[in-house]
């Protein structure tokens, strides 16, 4: 009779265990001092491709500016407007030969990984590459003001405007990351998003590429040569999780050592009561909004039946209470926005004039434009049409889901019937972008200038791009004109801005709803952080693990 | 038994076409686009208009589909419009972890199942049956993600028992290459595996469990306990062999369901699988994404159908006779 001895048995079970027990036993290394640790980054996204030009997702770019060095960075204060504020990278300096010629003189020191050094030649590829139409990067319309970028010598280079105006410097610099012209030179303009070199890159910057396996991590090692100063903290590794919410359990399990934003009040209050993390508030660049549909659903040539009508959005924008739907969703992570601006923005003005919540005045309005409940059903009507819109929500935001519900039970108070449409996130942005929709609740994360983004989204140059609702005013875009390309004062530039916000706001193209607070969650053994609002990892090289505060983990050597 | 072979052949390639088929045709006719960004930011529509020109968006759906089909027979799964390389290179990364997820999960779904099972049927209507019936049919009845967030939370987050997510220990682990970290892997798996083993587990010991029971009652049972042999005997050796025939079935048909089925656990988990690659893909509208994971779960299906039917006419003479 065959039978299984005791013995066996045990013997198994007991090496399984001893396998378990070795797999989280901690394997002791050996680094010591100011250069060792690893901080591992819980993430809800991935890079798509490791090359600047052609991506600009979040996660790419707080990758790819630890592999690729700018001619200069943003300083602390976020001030786009002159050239003051900015910070050295790969330019030790810089000069304006003519208002609208800037010379960049390249430090020397500078090299990429395989050794060679940063050229001017570098600079002037890079700026060919983000302007090829065949690229087609996301960046080429900031650059459109910037007429050639030529060598003068191996490190000196020029940068030529077509014109004069505040943010020239800004333009220059922030939007591209220099590339290295004789690795990729010969790679054909078309496949740039597929090139290898995308997925295993060589840089100038603070780190360099050690692997990335999809859809679970992306490792960088510091260059211990880095001609700006050797990074404290030895490896960077993002950990790619389906959603930020996952990153932020893996970070209080303690399996993650940051995370840029901690998303809900809960999170905030959990990361809190952890004695092993440290919270970061920052301002946040995103900022959301109810937009109104100006133009009929699918027909741009006529105007919407209900929000054609400039006072019956006032009207809607009265009823609603801003202030307390913020409260239920963010808690005291977010505040009501002045405008279309996220808090990052300077233009950022609490005493910009805005429509009041007012609900009394806004039934007078409602009644005023014959929109009464006729019939008592407690919807308003007005020539047998009842009060009602669909609102476009994406089911891949549970903010913007939130906001929609709570906004459809006050304006049921108001006698008006809000039906929502919640989609996925493709389809809510097929459907905005032709302007298939009444209104819809979006977001939008902003640039560190307003320059761009209200441009894009507010102006007519955003029709058929991010201007959804195709609102226009010619006096708004005439002093928006004038603050992005007249003036020249930083405190002109913003008594213009909010001038030209006023306006906006007493047309009521949208409700502008939350503009974020961020927190991110460092543990803290980690020292020196600090946070630059507008990329929250532009200053990693800096941050340090004190050789006392080193676990078993950071002293691994590999 | 080659005729037979061909036929089933021929009927799962024609199997494998049509799935391919109808999603190649759903996913081009869905609403959305795939110029949409994963942290919502806008694409521009002059790079929405290049992804569309360089991939043959903007053809008919007959001429995408024509050239996807001569692709496919050539083995190019084409490039992934979202990851921006070849398909077959993010399924290559991806396949091995969900295997690794989907076996984990099947040996402990029959092992246990199959121990309750007869553990059950050993004991039948007693305090011990009924019990683990209770049981079983609990943990049968839970959704997958729900089991999986619970035990995240108590293992993982409350107790650091177990990792709360990924297959390794990026910074001790980042390879499996010795034993120490063959161990690591085997931690990081645990719960996703028991996750989705569990609930197969519980459906498993029901089936065993009336499987036994029927095969007890038949007379060459009766007649090897009049022989007098031992209970244990009686049931192990001689019961058990004719129960398992069912079981053979679901084997077969248990590894395709836990490969497609690890998709929510894959999420739950952070497991870089088949499964999060495809969900990801569908929200972004990664068209040969979506085709390529719809290809090898079908394939999946379609092999576990012909091994159910190979193991049974392995275990089952009668079935080969019939067969041939």
């Amino acid at each position: 009779m065959a039978t299984t001895r005791p013995s066996s048995r045990l013997t198994t079970a007991a090496a399984l265990a001893g396998l378990l027990l070795v797999g989280a036993c901690a394997r002791k290394g050996g680094c010591t001092g100011d250069y060792c640790g690893t901080l591992v980054i819980a993430t809800g996204g991935e890079p798509d491709v490791l090359l600047p030009p052609v991506s600009d997702r979040a996660i790419t770019r707080d990758v790819t500016d630890q592999l690729f060095l700018k001619l200069a960075d943003l300083g602390l204060s976020g001030n786009t407007i002159g050239d003051e504020d900015f910070q050295p990278l790969l330019a030790e300096r810089w000069e304006w030969d003519t208002p609208t010629t800037l010379v960049f003189h390249l430090d020397p020191r500078a090299r990429w990984q395989d050794g060679r050094a940063v050229t001017a030649a570098d600079v002037a590829f890079t700026y060919d590459i983000y302007t090829d139409s065949l690229v087609s990067s996301p960046f080429r319309p900031s650059l459109r003001q910037i007429s050639a970028v030529t060598t003068r010598d191996s490190l000196t280079v020029v940068f030529r405007f077509r014109q004069r105006y505040p943010e020239m410097f800004y333009d220059a610099v922030y939007h591209m990351r220099i590339l290295p012209s004789h690795l990729l030179r010969e790679l054909p303009r078309g496949q740039w998003r597929s090139a290898g070199f995308g997925r295993a890159p060589v840089g100038d910057g603070p780190y360099r590429f050690v692997a990335w396996r999809a859809g679970e991590s992306l490792e960088l090692a510091a260059d211990s040569t880095f001609f700006l100063g050797r990074p404290h903290i030895r490896r960077l590794i993002w950990r790619f999780t389906p959603d930020q919410q996952v990153a932020v359990t893996q970070l209080i399990a303690g399996d993650a050592d940051a995370v840029e934003v901690l998303v809900t009040p809960d999170n905030r209050d959990r990361a809190q009561a952890d004695t092993q993390l440290t919270i970061y508030p920052y301002k946040g660049a995103t900022y959301g909004y109810v937009g109104f549909n100006l133009t009929a659903p699918g027909d741009s040539t006529k105007p919407h039946p209900l929000f054609g009508d400039r006072e019956l959005r006032r009207a809607l924008f009265m009823t609603v209470d801003r202030g307390a739907l913020l409260h239920n969703v963010f808690g005291d992570l977010a505040k009501v926005p002045p405008g279309p601006m996220s808090q990052l923005s300077w233009i950022w003005d609490p005493e910009t004039r805005e429509l009041p919540h007012d609900s009394a005045r806004a039934a007078r309005s409602l009644t005023r434009l014959g929109w009464v409940d006729s019939d008592g059903d407690g919807i308003r009507d007005h020539d047998g049409h009842p009060l009602a819109f669909r609102l476009l929500v994406p089911t891949t935001s549970a903010v913007r889901r939130q906001y929609a519900r709570l906004l459809q039970e006050q304006f049921r108070t108001m006698g008006i019937d809000v039906q929502l449409d919640e989609v996925d996130f493709s389809v809510f942005n097929e459907r905005a972008r032709a302007g298939r929709f009444d209104a819809l609740i979006n977001a939008w994360n902003t640039d560190p200038t307003p320059s761009s983004g209200i441009r894009e989204s507010w102006t007519r140059a955003g029709f058929g791009r991010s201007n959804y609702g195709r609102y226009e005013n010619p006096a708004f875009e005439r002093l928006v004109d004038r603050a992005v390309t007249s003036v020249l004062s930083r405190d002109e530039a913003r008594r213009t801005w909010r001038a030209a916000i006023e306006i906006l706001n007493q047309d009521a193209p949208g409700i502008f709803l939350f503009a974020t607070e961020n927190i991110a969650a460092v543990h803290k053994r980690v020292a020196d952080v600090r946070i630059r609002p507008d990329s929250w990892l532009a200053l990693v090289r800096t941050w340090r693990i004190p050789a006392d505060r080193l676990t078993d983990r950071d002293r691994v050597e590999r | 038994m080659a005729a037979w072979l061909v036929r089933r052949l021929a009927a799962s390639i024609a199997i494998v076409w049509a799935v391919v088929t109808l999603t190649f045709i759903i996913v081009h006719l869905a609403h959305g686009s795939p110029c949409g960004q994963p942290d919502g930011r806008p694409v521009s529509p002059e790079v929405c208009a290049d992804l569309t020109r360089r991939f043959g968006l903007d053809q008919p759906i007959w001429i995408q589909y024509v050239k996807y089909l001569t692709a496919l027979l050539r083995g190019d799964l084409g490039e992934s419009l979202a990851l921006h390389r070849p398909v077959a290179a993010a399924l290559a990364e991806a396949l091995p972890n969900t295997f690794a997820l989907a076996l984990t999960a099947l040996i402990l779904d029959f092992a246990l199942g199959l121990a309750l099972g007869i553990y059950q049927a050993a004991r039948e209507r007693r305090f011990g049956d009924i019990a683990l019936g209770n049981a079983a049919l609990f943990v049968n009845s839970m959704p997958t993600f729900w089991l999986g967030l619970v035990l995240l939370l108590v293992f993982g987050e409350r107790l650091h028992w177990f990792p709360v997510g990924g297959p390794r220990d990026l910074v001790r682990c980042p390879r499996v290459d010795s034993l120490l970290c063959f161990g690591d892997f085997l931690w990081h798996l645990t719960l996703p595996a028991l996750t989705l083993g569990l609930v197969g587990a519980a459906a498993t010991a029901r089936y065993q469990r009336a499987a036994l029971l029927e095969v007890i009652r038949q007379d060459y049972v009766r007649t090897a306990r009049a022989k007098g042999l031992p209970e244990r005997r009686v049931l192990m050796v001689h019961a058990l062999r004719n129960a398992l025939l069912p079981l053979v079935t679901l084997f077969g048909l248990t590894f395709p369901f836990l490969l497609t089925g690890a998709v929510l656990v894959e999420t739950v988990f952070a497991w870089p699988g088949m499964g999060r690659l495809a969900v990801t893909a569908i929200l972004q509208r990664d068209y040969p994404i979506v085709t390529a994971a719809s290809l090898v779960a079908s394939v999946m299906v379609v092999l576990g159908n012909l091994l159910a039917d190979a193991l049974y006419g392995v275990a089952d003479p009668r079935i080969r006779v019939r067969a041939s």
